[in-house]
């Protein structure tokens, strides 16, 4: 494993506040979730369709990227296109700057996060503030996003309320998590009321109508982006779908994969700007479609990640997440998901250890509500990893040795004897302590050994 | 080549939008959907989604339009809060005897309450549709602590999918599914985030 990797493992599982802060909120997602999917028995069923909607999507991307931007064009949006994250900032910024724009609203959005939006837009000198309450929480922290759906995930309510307390004009005097929220709402108010800017992501994009859908519980998205006389989305070229009845299919599987709720409180459709006699509203809108990688993702076997809906779930229910949380990981996208779409995005050769931090349990695939086949592109970047070289010298060795010993039985099964001795003088039960192998019970127990091999006491004749 | 050219050329040739379209429609062919609480009656099926924790709206049921100030001050009076609200510049509030509330010129931003004709109401989940008009602003039913939405018996439908604008796409459709809500700090759900904190639907009819 890499240093950088390994050390922010080792930070993550030492941090007792951050293993009790994703529990808090993980388990209850996962909860809820279980709840919501179980009231659904046609659950599996409509997750299949909702994969052949994507996957029909994605083989015809252009399509119906070319009818989607007719159609918002005649809406009266003005549509972009960007191959690249910084060919997208740099649109957004120029937008900004014509708009003559100090400060910009955002409501939550992971592409931004990817194409590095919050530092394009600090750089040009235009003033930012995050709405959704977990971006405004991490904006004052000056961190990043640790989860998709719940990007302040890996802070404790203390840890919270401290913050507030050093930042906030008019803190909470109450030590709860409804005040905490009161106090986030006055502190934001007049900055989304003010901006000049919004701008946002988008949760789907309809292709035969031209509208733009965002979803969020706190109606941040609303107050962010009508209010501004500019409205600038940035989405991914993935999040098309044919009409607005494939988007209300795969709005259903959202909501309950990611909150367990049937649907999320506000769900927007924007279609251009202001028009006559309305009384509010963008004078503009902007929709800059993304590519930065997909395009090639689609063509170099991930065609199946680009199904994915950006739900959560999958993090919620893997035990390496849980264990080390979202910043461990490195990329803009956390868990299993982030774990097939940081090598894409960023490159193999720097995110190697992500596919093979996974216990392949399965459980992502079996929660995703687009049954994207996680544990197989994981496997398919280790496969890739191993072809082209990157797995360390030791790693190549050490495996080596052992298939040279795998295939003379004899000599593997007296070093399994050797093995099993040299273990039980470490200790019986549990081993706190190992030789060679410090990486595993630095963080945990290993377990000792039975006191002889399977294929030993087969031979004695317990079978 | 621009960069449109660019990402269209590596997505391949496009194909005949009518065999797409057919395509697309099939996949929606016997689409599965959860049976909500409520049976079959389209308005026990709506009230039953409304107290769903997670929508968390009241209701009041009145006769006709006539009744509405009357159910709006009752509903305010039971909370406690002010007679007062802001009411949107939409015909069929001009009709109505508001004297016994103050109406508000200016939509309060952060407390108070505004009055909103909602176009339809989905039974499967207890959505509110509204559509933005001259005579239907977007603002106001974000930033007040009370959010009191008017429905139309005949306005109720099945299904999400029922719901969509028949004709010419709006500015913006949107969907009120409940009150303003957030569980960013440790998962714990708190309401009133952003946008209102209480939801209220009168039916009529």
């Amino acid at each position: 494993m890499s240093r950088a990797f390994d050390a922010r493992v080792d930070a993550a599982l030492a941090d007792r506040q951050l293993k009790i802060a994703v529990e808090r909120t993980a388990g209850t997602a996962e909860a809820k979730r279980g709840v919501a999917i179980g009231a659904w028995p046609s659950f599996g069923a409509a997750r299949e369709r909702a994969a052949a909607i994507k996957d029909h999507v994605i083989a015809n991307l252009g399509a119906y990227l070319v009818q989607f931007e007719a159609a918002a064009t005649a809406s009266g949006a003005t549509v972009h296109w960007a191959q690249t994250a910084d060919e997208a900032c740099s649109i957004v910024v120029e937008i900004c700057r014509k708009a003559g724009a100090k400060s910009v609203a955002r409501s939550k959005s992971m592409l931004g996060e990817e194409i590095g939006l919050p530092h394009a837009l600090e750089a040009a000198g235009i003033g930012r503030v995050e709405t959704d309450l977990a971006e405004h929480i991490i904006q004052l922290a000056g961190e990043r996003p640790s989860h998709i759906i719940w990007p302040a995930m890996h802070k404790t309510r203390e840890q919270v309320s401290e913050l507030f307390h050093a930042r906030h004009r008019e803190p909470h005097v109450e030590e709860s998590i409804v005040a905490m929220a009161a106090s986030a709402r006055r502190q934001l108010r007049g900055e989304m009321l003010g901006a000049d800017v919004g701008i946002s992501g988008a949760n789907f994009l309809i292709a035969d109508s031209g509208q733009v859908c965002t979803v969020t519980n706190e109606g941040n998205a609303e107050l962010s982006l009508v209010p501004p006389r500019v409205h600038i989305v940035t989405a991914g070229i993935e999040k098309l779908v044919p009409s607005m009845d494939h988007a209300v299919h795969l709005l259903r599987l959202l909501a309950r994969s990611a909150t367990g709720a049937a649907l999320t409180q506000y769900t927007t459709f924007y279609a251009g700007p202001k028009r006559a006699g309305d009384h509010d509203g963008p004078e503009e809108m902007h929709i800059v479609l993304v590519d930065n990688g997909r395009s090639a993702m689609r063509d170099d076997g991930l065609a199946e990640m680009l199904r994915c809906i950006r739900c959560g779930a999958c993090m919620n229910h893997c035990v390496v997440f849980r264990q080390i949380g979202g910043h461990a990981y490195g990329g803009t996208y956390p868990g299993p998901m982030g774990s097939v779409l940081t090598p894409a995005l960023d490159g193999l050769a720097a995110n190697r250890d992500l596919p093979n931090a996974c216990t392949m349990n399965g459980k992502c695939q079996e929660v995703c509500p687009v049954a994207i086949p996680l544990p197989t592109l994981l496997r398919g970047w280790r496969e890739k990893s191993w072809r082209e070289g990157l797995e360390p010298v030791t790693l190549r060795s050490g495996l080596g040795l052992w298939a040279w010993a795998a295939r003379r039985p004899w000599l593997y099964r007296a070093g399994v004897r050797w093995a099993i001795r040299a273990m039980r003088l470490a200790g019986r039960g549990w081993i706190a302590k190992l030789p060679f192998a410090g990486g595993w019970t630095g963080g945990r127990d290993f377990p000792a050994p039975a006191a002889e091999s399977f294929m030993d006491r087969y031979r004695k004749g317990e079978r | 080549m621009s960069a449109r050219d660019a990402i269209l050329a590596r997505l391949g040739p496009v194909r005949d939008p009518a065999v797409l379209a057919a395509e697309a429609a099939a996949l929606l062919a016997g689409e599965e959907r959860e049976r909500p609480a409520g049976g079959e009656d389209l308005v026990a099926r709506f009230l039953a989604q409304l107290g769903q924790p997670s929508v968390a709206a009241t209701h009041a049921r009145i006769g006709s339009l006539a009744e509405l100030p009357g159910a709006v001050s009752g509903y305010l009076a039971a909370e406690g809060a002010e007679p007062a609200l802001w009411l949107p510049p939409d015909a069929r509030v001009a009709g109505l005897d508001w004297s016994g509330l103050t109406r508000l010129a200016d939509c309060p931003i952060d407390d108070g309450a505004v009055l909103a004709f909602a176009r339809a109401g989905v039974a499967e989940t207890g959505s509110l549709v509204f559509e933005t008009s001259p005579e239907a602003p977007m603002l106001p039913n974000f930033l007040a602590l009370r959010h009191i939405v008017v429905l139309e018996v005949a306005g109720l439908v099945r299904w999400l999918e029922d719901a969509a604008p028949g004709g010419a796409v709006p500015r913006a459709h949107y969907w009120v599914t409940g009150v303003s809500g957030t569980t960013d700090i440790e998962g714990t759900y708190v309401r009133g985030a952003h946008g209102p904190r209480f939801l209220h639907v009168v039916l009529v009819g």
